[in-house]
């Protein structure tokens, strides 16, 4: 495949707080963003098991991007910087897997930050559109 | 039983009006939903959140026996509630209810219609694919706590607590300023009714203070908050006040006595106040308060902690005899010290970076040479009348044992001073010279110490040749303090060392201050670089000495001794002769003929730091000389004592603990240059008063380590805070009179002069008070009430309440960065919270609107839109500018008759008279000028632009640039989130917009609720918004919560996690990471235990668990992936 007719699928974990604040500032600004970018919601960035982001590329995503609070602003305290600290470990395990660690992104948006979120899925759609299709599509038994 | 039932769903897509339906095909998606696995029945219609939306469902649950709804509107933020509530009215658990958000997600952010359909599918089948695995939860019912915290005392949170506290619940409301009023209290008169703002805020404010149910925390900050809706714990930080709250009555006598000026906030700094104010005459609780910000940097500089602000400002004040007797707190000896000290104060006098420091040390002298001349040598405190029955012994009257001497001595102990030599004052008397420190002044300071009741025996040396510790115990003393100074002189080893014409310093200065007469001869050198070096060198030349060379192996920059007594030292006529030391002398009939020196090179730093000296081979040299004084340094007598069983380091002092100053033998004690080796009058005087106290302690049978020695210490303050706080101008120090070098070489009268009095008071003033409050303890004096205490702490206060009310407010724009409008530039430039002062009866002009010159201005500009509706600032309106800049135009009018000038963008008067308002000022004459201000500028381009300031504006309405030449310009600044804001957010868990206000949970329907359930915002800290409409929202969140406590109870969110013990290996992962301490581990089954009272469902534990075992309700991992996979299909 390549970059034409190429349109990645998305998925954009956002916290119960900051994150789905953000998307819903964006909302209300009316902020388009690429409709392949697909939000949904998780109570805490923190609360992201890994097995969403393994499940979502088996799925066949393309690539999941993930906002919550900024560091400090956690609605539980510390949720994201244990986010961080695991999606840090999750890309090396993806890198691992051939399923490509940059396929996955951490990015703090905060509640009021809806043209971050927006930016965040411009650039992050396009990042992938660089990349092409998941590997895993070109493996015969999956 | 359970009974495994299929699911029954049934969807129900939202128009929203057109928000939906405008983008999204509803039918297509109803059509698509119908035909979804386990979907029984799918709807669309225009408004699902109205009651018939609502009754649609609850009729389809009964009438298609549904068992799981979807409905698929806007943000499940938005109406959750509304819908799980539908399902529950029909008999539905409330969780087995999912919401597609189609609005937010979709509709409002897709450009492309068919784009759009797509994705609201996509979501509707996620949210089918999820409903289906819901499970039913148990929603948790909570009481919730009555009392109501209400954070910020402006004019909302006083409303909010007023309504509550009628209400008859308790309300704690916090402002962290000292008073209550907020900004409402600095207004003159309100728009558009013209009534004074403090005619009906002030009877508000008193109902405030006065409410049985209000408990006021003034001068507070609300430091953490936790617990969830109906109970929180919240911890109040009172500052301290530094005066008590129940004792102080208002009376506003203590400020007479405060010589601290400080920029008054409240008038932003317009006018001064003294460091113990009240913001405002009116203010509620009528209590003063000290602004002690710290402890200014000179005072912390001093080892002996002198405060030298607090003497500083009581001599900018005239008060020199109580200056006298704040410095004999904490030292003796202040005319010596005032001379000979090497104030280390001076060096981080914060005037350094402003002009030069404050000559702190002179106006110490000053002090002390007026007192003596003008009260006389008379003791400054009253001795107990009562004699305690412990009697201490000091052994050495220098400056360390006399100050130990002293202040054991007003404390009521009888002391004894054991000297060796003939008279008391130690290094003092024998070893500075005359010049620099008379004797006969020595002898006056010593008097005082006298006069306390110390009784000090000359002639009788302690130790060698004299008596023992042991000895000083058995005549009864309960201590004995080791003050015996360093008096040995350090040698070199050299040969010729025992030639006649060589001498040690201490010895040379002993005989020469004895009166003694020493000849030198004409070509004399003096061996060291410390500060008795240079002493001896400047009195040779004293005593006749032709040619006087300091010699020194190191260079310049490492000399220890005061860098100013080096350069008077040169000016007078001595040599400095570096990297150079002697290695022999030589002599003709056992008198010194020649010294041998060798050059020096400076190698590796050493432990000292400085680098260590090496002698250059084969450079020695000879040199006819007649005398050498070795200065190079003294240790103390202390050989002697290590026979008493004290232990003694390796240099020869006393080893002591720092803190307590104790030897290793009970009941002894020691300071000074004993336990330091050489070093300043001040230390040894700090030490000694630092040994008093500890001795106190010791011979009280007290625990010597129980509290630290300075029990009332607070940090520096920072510097460049100190001169941020308002303009300053950079002075010079004022200049010490000295006597020039060529007289006074001559004799041994003083080199440099006391102050006099008017250079003292000048001096004095120059200090910058860095600490806000000196300490000097006036006020104390003054306040009958004694409700001063300026060693108070700061307190937490914790309360439990059951919901929050947040009303912070606003501060205003700061135009200090829009250069063009010239606001610090030209005097005459005010932003329009300034004027609101000067127009304020109470403020700095007292009402009168009056150019600081103090004319009457004839033309004012106002400029509407400073820091609002503008890209380079803030976007948004600020709502209230346009009418107050009216107000002011009104006022000015009335007040002076000047013509006025606005120049506006639009002009916003929407509200009940104020269009009206509008009106009345346009017939009034006001000249409006539509356009925005280019620039403000004193460049004159005509004469009757001449010496004022001209307004540069484009007139839109006329199509054309015009310059109004005006007096006085207003800029009608706009309003910003509050500082700390942002921490306030994170206290309470809400949040804030990009231009930091905080988020309401709906902008129409839920105006003062916000995301976090049980936290309210009220007024401006939601938004810009007049007075009218922040009492509105004040009472409205105080209904809120009000509803909250009458209803006793709520539901909370029943989704927490849950451990499964089956699968549970008890590794206590989720327990290690679990940030409310919600998880146990239960050693007897070896698994871990939710409590799920506390447990607030963020998830972070089933994420972490490493077997799966904890699981999140309702947003479990089957649930996830069903979604998921809808999402993605």
């Amino acid at each position: 495949m390549g970059g034409n007719g190429f349109i990645p699928k998305i998925l954009y974990a956002l916290c119960a707080w900051c994150g789905t604040g953000g998307s819903e500032t964006a909302a209300a600004l009316w902020l388009k963003y690429p409709e392949n970018v697909r939000p949904f919601r998780v109570v805490c960035t923190g609360a992201l098991d890994p097995a969403y982001v393994l499940r979502a590329l088996i799925e066949g995503a393309d690539g999941m991007v993930v906002s919550g609070c900024h560091p400090g602003d956690c609605h539980y305290n510390l949720g994201n910087f244990r986010a961080r600290r695991r999606l840090a470990v999750m890309k090396e395990v993806l890198n691992t897997l051939g399923l490509d660690g940059d396929r996955l992104w951490l990015r703090w948006v905060a509640h009021g930050e809806g043209k971050r979120l927006v930016d965040t899925a411009f650039e992050f759609d396009a990042h992938i559109r660089g990349k092409g299709p998941n590997p895993l599509v070109k493996r015969w038994d999956t | 039983m359970i009974r495994r039932e299929e699911p029954r769903i049934g969807v129900y897509i939202c128009h929203c009006g057109i928000n939906i339906s405008y983008k999204v095909d509803v039918e297509e998606v109803v059509d698509f939903a119908s035909k979804l696995e386990h979907v029984v029945v799918a709807r669309d219609y225009k408004f699902m959140c109205s009651n018939i939306g609502q009754e649609l469902i609850i009729n389809d649950i009964k009438e298609y026996g549904l068992n799981r709804v979807v409905v698929a509107s806007c943000s499940p933020r938005m109406h959750e509630k509304t819908f799980r509530n539908a399902c529950k009215k029909a008999g539905l658990n409330p969780y087995l209810f999912q919401m597609a958000s189609i609005r937010e997600l979709v509709s409002w952010v897709t450009e492309d219609e068919r784009e759009a359909t797509e994705k609201a599918k996509d979501y509707v089948e996620a949210a089918v694919r999820r409903v289906a695995k819901h499970q039913p939860l148990e929603p948790r019912i909570v009481d919730i706590n009555p009392n109501v915290l209400v954070i910020g005392g402006g004019i909302a949170g006083m409303q909010a607590a007023l309504e509550i506290a009628e209400g008859g619940k308790t309300v704690y409301l916090v402002e962290r300023e000292p008073s209550i009023g907020g900004h409402m209290a600095k207004f003159d008169k309100t728009f558009p009714t013209l009534d004074c703002a403090a005619c009906i805020l002030t009877p508000k404010m008193v109902s405030v203070g006065q409410h049985e149910n209000i408990k006021l925390f003034t001068y507070s900050e609300v430091e953490e908050v936790s617990g969830y809706i109906g109970n929180f714990d919240v911890k109040i930080k009172k500052k301290p006040r530094y005066v008590l709250e129940d004792k102080c009555t208002g009376c506003s006598e203590c400020i007479k006595g405060c010589p601290v000026t400080l920029p008054n906030e409240f008038e932003y700094g317009m006018m001064d106040r003294t460091a113990i104010y009240r913001s405002f005459p009116q203010a509620v609780p009528n209590v003063f308060v000290i602004d002690k910000e710290g402890f200014s940097p000179c005072r912390n500089a001093c080892p002996a902690g002198l405060n030298a602000h607090g003497y500083v400002k009581l001599v900018s004040v005239g008060k020199y005899e109580e200056a006298f007797k704040l410095i004999m707190e904490r030292v003796i000896f202040p005319a010596s010290l005032g001379r000979a000290c090497p104030a280390f104060c001076e060096e981080e006098c914060t005037r350094c970076l402003a002009g030069g420091h404050v000559q702190i040390r002179a106006l110490k002298r000053f002090v002390a040479d007026w007192y003596y001349e003008n009260v006389g040598v008379k003791l400054p405190v009253e001795l107990p009348d009562v004699q305690k029955d412990k009697r201490v012994a000091v052994v050495g009257a220098g400056p360390a044992g006399l100050a130990c001497a002293y202040y054991l001595a007003i404390q009521g102990y009888p002391v004894t001073v054991y000297e060796a030599l003939e008279k008391p004052g130690g290094m003092l008397r024998y070893a500075i010279p005359e010049y620099r420190l008379p004797n006969q002044l020595v002898d006056k300071e010593i008097e005082l110490i006298k006069q306390a009741g110390v009784e000090i025996v000359c002639n009788t040396p302690v130790g060698e040749g004299g008596k023992s510790i042991d000895e000083l115990f058995g005549e009864g003393y309960k201590a004995v303090f080791l003050a015996i100074g360093a008096h040995r002189d350090r040698t070199m080893g050299i040969p010729g060392e025992d030639l006649r014409g060589i001498y040690t310093s201490i010895g040379f200065l002993r005989r020469v201050n004895r009166g003694e007469k020493v000849e030198l001869g004409d070509k004399v050198f003096v061996v060291g670089g410390g500060n008795s070096a240079v002493d001896a060198a400047r009195v040779a030349l004293r005593l006749g000495s032709k040619e006087v060379t300091i010699l020194y192996r190191r260079s310049r920059v490492e000399m220890p001794a005061f860098p100013e007594e080096v350069e008077a030292a040169e000016e007078e006529g001595v040599k400095l002769q570096i990297l150079t030391n002697p290695v022999a002398f030589h002599g003709e009939d056992g008198k010194l003929s020649e010294v041998e020196c060798v050059r020096m090179e400076l190698g590796e730093p050493d432990e000292s730091g400085r680098r260590r000296p090496i002698p250059i081979e084969g450079s020695n040299f000879k040199v006819p000389a007649d005398s050498v004084i070795l200065a190079i340094g003294q240790a103390p007598e202390s050989s002697v004592f290590k026979q008493e069983g004290l232990e003694i380091n390796r240099d020869g002092t006393l080893w002591v603990d720092p803190e307590t100053l104790a030897t290793n033998r009970e009941g002894v004690f020691a300071g000074g240059d004993a336990t330091k080796g050489p070093s300043t009058i001040v230390e040894a005087i700090g030490l000694g008063r630092r040994a008093a106290e500890y001795i106190r302690r010791y011979v009280e049978g007290e625990d010597l380590r129980a509290k630290p020695y300075e029990e009332h210490w607070l940090e520096t303050v920072d510097k460049e805070e100190v001169l941020r706080r308002r303009r300053y101008t950079v002075s010079p120090p004022t200049s010490l009179v000295k006597r020039p070098s060529h007289e006074r070489i001559k004799d041994f009268k003083e080199v440099e002069a006391t102050l006099s009095e008017e250079a003292a008071l000048a001096e004095a003033k120059r200090c910058l008070d860095c600490a806000g409050c000196c300490e000097c303890r006036q006020c104390e004096l003054l306040c009958e009430a004694q409700a001063i205490d300026h060693h108070m702490k700061e307190e937490i206060v914790e309360v439990k309440v059951g919901s929050i009310i947040v009303a912070t407010g606003f501060k205003t724009f700061d135009p200090t960065p829009l250069i063009q409008y010239g606001y610090k530039r030209y005097p005459e430039v005010y932003t329009s919270i300034e004027f609101e002062r000067i127009n304020n009866a109470a403020g700095p002009t007292e009402g009168q609107i009056r150019m600081k010159d103090g004319r009457v201005p004839e033309r004012v500009a106002i400029i509407h839109c400073v820091g609002s509706r503008d890209e380079n600032t803030n976007r948004y309106c600020s709502r209230v500018c346009c009418m107050y800049s009216m107000k002011f135009a009104h006022l000015v009018r009335e007040k002076t008759g000047a013509e006025v000038f606005e120049f506006y963008i639009d002009i916003r008067a929407p509200g009940k008279m104020y269009e009206e308002f509008y009106n009345r000022l346009q017939e009034e004459g006001t000249h409006f000028i539509r356009g925005k201000v280019a620039e403000v500028t004193d460049v004159a381009m005509s004469p009757e632009e001449e010496g004022r300031l001209i307004v540069v504006a484009e007139d839109t309405l006329a199509g054309k640039v015009r310059r109004i030449p005006v007096d006085m310009v207003i800029l009608s600044v706009g309003l910003q989130a509050a500082d700390g804001a942002e921490e306030v957010a994170h206290l309470v868990g809400i949040s804030q917009d990009q231009d930091g206000w905080f988020i309401e949970l709906h902008p129409k329907l839920a105006p003062v609720s916000t995301a976090s359930d049980g936290v309210f915002i009220a007024g401006c800290c939601q938004g810009p918004k007049d007075i009218p409409d922040t009492v509105s929202q004040a009472s409205g969140a105080a209904a809120e919560a009000l509803s909250l406590i009458m209803r006793g109870q709520v539901e909370v969110e029943a989704a927490t996690s849950y451990i499964d013990p089956e699968v549970c290996v008890g590794c206590q992962q989720c327990k290690r990471i679990c940030m409310y301490s919600a998880i146990d581990y239960d050693p007897a089954r070896g698994v871990c235990v939710v409590n799920e009272a506390i447990c607030k469902g963020c998830g972070l534990c089933a994420a972490t668990c490493p077997n799966k075992a904890v699981t999140t309700k309702h947003f479990n991992n089957v649930e996830i992936f069903s979604e998921l996979e809808g999402i993605l299909l």
